[in-house]
């Protein structure tokens, strides 16, 4: 499904990735753990196309090379990103972004556009799943919204867009923990055997609602370790201080619970 | 025949052998195009037979009454007056003979005249006289078109709407022309609100981007009137239209919106004056501009609050969103306070597109240029967004769209 290579992302003389490698298989739940600074969010940004960084290695999704593509097209290939920080659009209807992206990917793929009833359908699927009213699809993007409305409104994106493949970066940041639940839910209503998922976290919070196949710890910019969902317990426990040099023993692990 | 437009005309004649027109040096002409200004010909001009069909495509076809001035003239043929509403009288001022509306044409303003406004009076014989006496649902569309005959003809006419008290109505003013010759029009508005009378007073400007378009609104408001103005300038080389609301009686409000939205060389220019001349009135300016290519976004705004008028109210915003590096933006909000216990704030802005945004939308499959036609959009509706009249939305809407097809 996925397969990531030495990726590096540097801004300047800055380097942020330094040979980040990773495999995710078809219906897998990776999580990403890693304090503030290790790359996190660039790992997100930089499968997700944004401008700025000077990328190197290689990513394949699906047997395309994602980073010879454009953010759209991205999205063609079934990408989808949950953003930290959801832009505030004001002036743009919810409603009419969300059928606007929803047939732009349908177009890319050379699918016709959805009709305006049976989008309405999935529209109000995508509403239920996140708990939100009616109204919320006829406000303006994020404009106004609260932190969990915002971050609801990412997980209705992604259950309307129905992605092969979704990054959730730091979707728990800024929630309380009705708010959580919900999106916790929607994520795992959305878990099949044909979506990958990468969920981006600082805390082991999120990982108790969405149970992770595979636990990652990312530390200056590589993945120094990978476990069970145990990992991120230990990390719970112990934090990030015993990662901070890449040289890691199992001796460092040995309180970990199992 | 009306012999009661001589003594204005007349007066305004002699002020034509004299007629300085402004330069550079005056603030509220400071970006006009001074030399094709200074070409433009006006004079009488012969009606046309029928209205060019490019011009017919364009009007917004709104259900209600409609007065058609072409090159200056009232146009008959073009209006539709018939089985007006109770409370509705509309007249070409050509006809109109009564002695009050002598006392109309030469009402004076707080606001001082310039060149182009006695140019106005002297050959701006055609028009049109709105009377509302009652409160009307469909709105009264007035269209103004220029057709140059040759270069730089250029055509005047004017436009009175009568409110009286308690009376409410939508009037909408389209300015059109047609062909691709250098050519203008300049087009007075005068709007005198009795208490308590509302009126929505919108000005659709698109005029061929060879053309100038010299617009000017003046409004005396008295107690408890409510204006509410709301521009869209979107034509012309040179679209100009400048606001110089009175508020004489207590309790009177203005609120005042727009949109220019300006491509190619366009020069787009907004000349906003609300003078607070009594008690706790209130007003408001709210405009946007978006400005691509090498076009010109010009917003003079000022709120003059006059001894005596306490307890004023005014919040004035200007918001840019300027999408190329050759396009620029002149914003200029002034306050002169000469009262207490006043509230006046105001604001500007000046923004290139919101990068942010933009990639927000493409991670969502968006294409590039169809993310940033969504932002626009989504920038310039914020204009619309009270605006209850569906043919001018969707006529808007299109307008703005077709540009960027």
């Amino acid at each position: 499904m996925l397969h990531v290579k030495n990726l590096t992302a540097s801004i300047g003389d800055a380097k942020i990735l330094k040979g980040l490698d990773l495999e995710v298989g078809a219906g897998e739940v990776h999580a990403i753990m890693g304090p503030n600074g290790s790359g996190k969010s660039t790992f997100a940004h930089a499968l997700a196309g944004r401008e700025g960084y000077e990328i190197g290695g290689t990513v394949a999704l699906d047997g395309a090379d994602l980073l010879e593509m454009e953010p759209e097209d991205r999205a063609a290939a079934g990408l989808f990103m949950g953003f930290q920080y959801p832009v505030e659009i004001p002036g743009v209807n919810n409603m009419y972004f969300l059928r606007t992206a929803l047939n732009s990917v349908r177009r890319a793929r050379g699918d016709d556009e959805i009709s305006a009833r049976d989008f309405l359908t999935v529209a109000n699927e995508a509403m239920e799943l996140v708990e939100m009213k009616q109204g919320f699809l006829n406000r303006s993007v994020n404009a106004g919204f609260s932190g969990g409305e915002k971050k609801r409104n990412e997980i209705l994106q992604m259950a309307v867009m129905q992605p092969r493949l979704a990054v959730l970066d730091e979707t728990d940041s800024g929630l309380d923990i009705d708010a959580l639940r919900v999106v916790a839910n929607g994520v795992n209503s959305l878990r099949g055997p044909e979506r990958s998922m990468i969920v981006i976290t600082h805390y082991q919070r999120l990982l108790e609602y969405i149970k992770p196949d595979v636990v990652h710890v990312l530390v200056d910019g590589r993945i120094v370790e990978s476990g069970d969902h145990t990992l991120a317990l230990h990390l719970e426990d112990h934090g990030y201080a015993g990662f901070t040099n890449h040289d890691l023993d199992d001796a460092l692990l040995s309180g970990a619970p199992t | 025949m009306s012999v009661d437009l001589l003594p204005t005309r007349t007066a305004a004649l002699e002020q034509m052998q004299s007629l300085e027109l402004p330069t550079k040096q005056d603030e509220a002409w400071r970006y006009a195009p001074h030399k094709p200004l200074g070409e433009l010909a006006f004079g009488p001009t012969a009606a046309l037979a029928a209205l060019p069909s490019d011009v017919e495509d364009q009007i917004p076809d709104t259900p209600g009454p409609r007065v058609v001035i072409v090159n200056g003239v009232f146009d008959p043929t073009q209006s539709r007056l018939e089985s007006l509403p109770d409370g509705l009288q509309v007249h070409s001022l050509a006809d109109a003979s009564d002695e009050a509306v002598a006392d109309l044409l030469q009402r004076t303003y707080d606001a001082p005249e310039d060149g182009f406004s006695i140019i106005n009076r002297a050959y701006g014989t055609g028009g049109a006289l709105v009377l509302v006496e009652g409160q009307l649902d469909e709105a009264i569309h007035i269209v103004d078109v220029i057709v140059p005959e040759r270069a730089q003809s250029a055509s005047a006419s004017r436009v009175l709407i009568e409110m009286a008290a308690a009376s409410s109505a939508t009037v909408i003013e389209t300015r059109l022309g047609s062909r691709d010759l250098v050519g203008g029009c300049n087009v007075r508005t005068e709007i005198s609100m009795a208490p308590d009378a509302s009126l929505e007073h919108i000005v659709l400007q698109d005029l061929p981007s060879t053309q100038i378009h010299l617009g000017r609104v003046d409004v005396v408001q008295s107690a408890g009137s409510h204006f509410r103005a709301r521009l869209f300038n979107l034509g012309a080389d040179y679209g100009r239209v400048a606001y110089h609301v009175y508020l004489a009686g207590e309790g009177a409000r203005a609120d005042l919106s727009g949109l220019y939205f300006g491509f190619g060389q366009q020069t787009l220019d907004q000349q906003i004056t609300v003078v607070h001349a009594a008690e706790n009135c209130t007003s408001s300016q709210s405009y946007r501009g978006v400005l691509d290519d090498e076009s010109t976004g010009v917003w003079n705004g000022g709120v003059d609050v006059r001894p005596g008028a306490d307890g004023t109210d005014s919040v004035q915003s200007n918001d840019n969103l300027v999408l190329s590096r050759k396009a620029e933006v002149n914003t200029m909000p002034r306050l002169e306070i000469l009262a207490d216990e006043v509230s006046c704030q105001h604001g500007a802005t000046v923004g290139e597109l919101d990068e942010e945004a933009l990639y927000y939308l493409r991670t969502r499959g968006v294409r590039q240029a169809e993310a940033r036609q969504l932002l626009i959009n989504g920038f310039a509706d914020q204009v619309m967004d009270d605006l209850q009249d569906d043919v001018l939305r969707t006529w808007i809407t299109e307008r703005l769209g077709h540009d960027h097809a």
